[in-house]
């Protein structure tokens, strides 16, 4: 560690980091425009800008994302020297920036727009028309570019090229007229075009799928886990008027993700529509699903896995620890084994964090003793049973709908999901919360617990999982001891 | 509990007959003074640019809107009674609001949204009745809300003559 003086106090920094990354460890509030700490420093914006006095040299100004740090290094970034030159500098960045912050996604969370407020002037000193550029240009299905509000960080066209190490973009065209463009202006192709609107610090790339969806300060942030590889990469799910949730970006987590996560997992929050939910408990009668009191459901679902066992358990790979543990006893008792659904991979797999693998809570479960079961085996296991307990999200989806219908009637079969099938089999289906309405812990892949949260509440008349398994345990149990 | 004492009444006030004549003397002379009472639902109410009524949403001459549902009226509500959804529109300013409600049950008549709106889309129009037979028909949506400019042409003059005092002094001090 390198010591080094910020105003005056006396700190440790990190000599492999650049001068920035120091001054914000400690809370300095530099701006800082292309530098980025997931990416490599370039220093094209100038805003980090600081003063610093180094031996018996004079105070000069330097960019604090190119400046390394050594040791005795004086840093002033409160000085008025600093300030001046930052606002300066500020000043160039907004000569061409449109005044778009009324129409702009980006409003709220924009760098620009924070320092402007915090340092700049309200006014502006000059009379000539801005400059006019393309404010619709669609660089693929997943973003669209601003070139108007582009203030030419480069931190995309480095993404592109650092993280997924697929070079897609460039900075085009000469002084004012510079543009960010693909090249031959192909779409952007990849699994991970979604980071470009997180990285990008004004509005200038923006999601299509988010475009005029919300003003992001009426979201309501939580910090969770994502569902849709067992990677588990760290998120923020993001929520409006309660319960329509409209984003999903990652979240800073060195040791899973960095600050990066996949389109996949970051445009799942279509798999969580409130739309066809299942609620409440119901049982098969002669006329189709009815809805029942959950407690009646309850008994007569446990008494069937007790009298026509041993009964076949399978869970949803969504699973989280606590209901897994709980699971495990509910098969205890009833003297079988859990298993969990394990799907194939799904292709998606990349070296950078999407593992291909779908079952997000995988290591957890079989750490939990749960064993993994295939389709096949599955059906061919649920073919001979007499009853059957299917529990966790999307369980239906995972074994098909169609693989469900062609099952006996004569097998019992007991569903907790959040929607319901049409199969000659089912007895009893209870309707649950999905993994953005309950808590719990996943372990991903490396074995680094991820914990998701309660993001928006859960449907009216849907039940706790965790509930559900403690009362069929404890009504399995009750036939045995009396 | 309180025991309150009545005046004793001099001779004259038992008189009775004195002080009634004195207290019609009183109705004599107001009748014929100036009158300040307004017959209000015949003679409708005085209003002008200063008068800060019930929101509306101003129409351009072209017929388009010119709020771009920038949702600062929404976060500077006190109330909660405006809701926002915007949506794409391909006219230049890119977003149109698609959807925007105000309930002017909970409407308290501040003015802050008017003073939050960077577009001048959203002014207190002199419009102050409001009475209906449910409270689902008091939540106004856009088209409810909509007035054309030249309607609202007095208030646009008198909100740009209070920025500019704002702007000068701001910029002597």
């Amino acid at each position: 560690m390198t010591k080094i003086f910020i105003d005056g106090r006396e700190v440790e920094a990190d000599p492999k980091q650049p001068l920035v990354h120091a001054l914000h460890k400690e809370g300095e509030d530099v701006p800082t425009y292309c530098y980025h700490p997931g990416l490599s420093p370039v220093g094209s914006c100038r805003i980090c800008q600081v003063e610093v006095k180094q031996g018996d040299m004079p105070a000069r100004v330097v960019v604090a994302c190119r400046t390394p740090v050594s040791e005795g290094m004086q840093v002033f970034a409160n000085s008025p020297k600093a300030h001046e030159v930052r606002r300066e500098c500020l000043e160039f960045l907004l000569k061409n920036h449109p005044l778009d912050c009324p129409i702009c996604d980006k409003a709220g969370e924009c760098d620009l727009q924070d320092f402007s407020f915090n340092e700049g002037q309200s006014f502006s000193r000059t009379v000539e028309p801005r400059r006019k550029l393309d404010k619709r240009k669609s660089l693929g299905d997943v973003i669209l570019l601003d070139e108007e509000r582009c203030i030419l960080c480069s931190r995309c066209v480095r993404f592109m090229e650092e993280v997924p190490k697929t070079p897609q973009l460039t900075v085009s065209g000469l002084a004012a007229r510079s543009t960010i463009s693909t090249f031959m202006d192909r779409p952007l192709t990849g699994n991970y075009q979604g980071n470009l609107a997180d990285v990008c610090p004004v509005g200038a790339l923006t999601l299509k799928s988010f475009r005029f969806q919300a003003r992001v300060w009426n979201l309501k942030p939580t910090a969770s886990t994502c569902g849709e590889c067992s990677r588990g990469c760290s998120v923020i799910h993001e929520v409006l008027r309660s319960d329509e949730l409209k984003r999903t970006r990652p979240r800073e987590n060195q040791q899973v993700n960095g600050w990066w996560m996949c389109d996949t997992g970051r445009f799942a929050i279509d798999k969580h529509e409130l739309e066809g939910r299942l609620t409440g408990a119901h049982l098969h009668g002669n006329h189709g699903l009815k809805a029942t009191k959950t407690e009646e459901a309850l008994e007569l679902a446990s008494n069937m896995l007790a009298l026509h066992g041993p009964p076949v358990i399978v869970a949803s790979p969504w699973l989280t620890q606590e209901e897994g543990t709980l699971l495990v006893e509910l098969a205890q008792s009833l003297g079988t084994k859990a298993h969990f659904f394990s799907p194939a991979a799904n292709g998606l797999a990349d070296d950078l964090l999407h593992t291909g693998d779908p079952a997000p809570n995988r290591r957890g479960l079989t750490e939990l003793g749960l064993e993994p079961i295939e389709s096949e085996a599955l059906l061919e296991s649920l073919m001979e049973a007499k009853s059957a307990l299917l529990v966790g999200e999307r369980i239906i989806d995972l074994i098909g709908e169609d693989q469900l219908q062609t099952l006996p009637a004569a097998l019992r079969l007991i569903i907790c999901d959040l929607k319901s099938v049409s199969a000659p089999a089912l007895n009893a289906c209870f309707g649950i919360h999905s993994c953005v309405e309950r808590r719990g812990t996943w372990i991903n892949v490396d074995g680094q617990r991820g914990r998701i949260s309660m993001c928006r509440p859960a449907p009216a008349g849907t039940l706790e999982l965790e509930n559900l398994l403690r009362s069929l345990t404890s009504g399995t149990r009750a036939p045995a001891s009396a | 509990m309180v025991i309150v004492k009545r005046k004793q009444l001099s001779l004259f006030e038992r008189l009775y007959l004195p002080e009634i004549f004195r207290g019609l003397g009183v109705t004599m002379r107001a009748i014929f003074r100036r009158k300040i009472t307004r017959q209000y639902p015949e003679e409708p109410l005085v209003t002008n640019a200063v008068t800060r009524g019930q929101p509306r949403l101003v129409v351009n001459e072209d017929d388009t809107i010119r709020c771009v549902s920038c949702g600062l009226c929404e976060i500077a509500c006190p109330a909660y009674a405006i809701t926002i959804d915007g949506q794409e529109t391909e006219r230049f300013i890119e977003r149109e609001p698609e959807r925007f409600d105000i309930d002017m049950l909970r409407c308290i008549l501040c003015g802050f949204c008017e003073e939050a709106c960077p577009k001048d889309a959203i002014l207190m129009s002199n419009e102050l009745e409001l009475a209906d037979t449910s409270r689902q028909a008091l939540i106004y949506d856009i088209e409810k809300l909509k007035r054309p400019v030249s309607s609202l042409q007095d208030r646009l003059d008198y909100v740009y003559k209070l920025n500019n005092r704002w702007q000068n002094s701001s910029s002597t001090s």
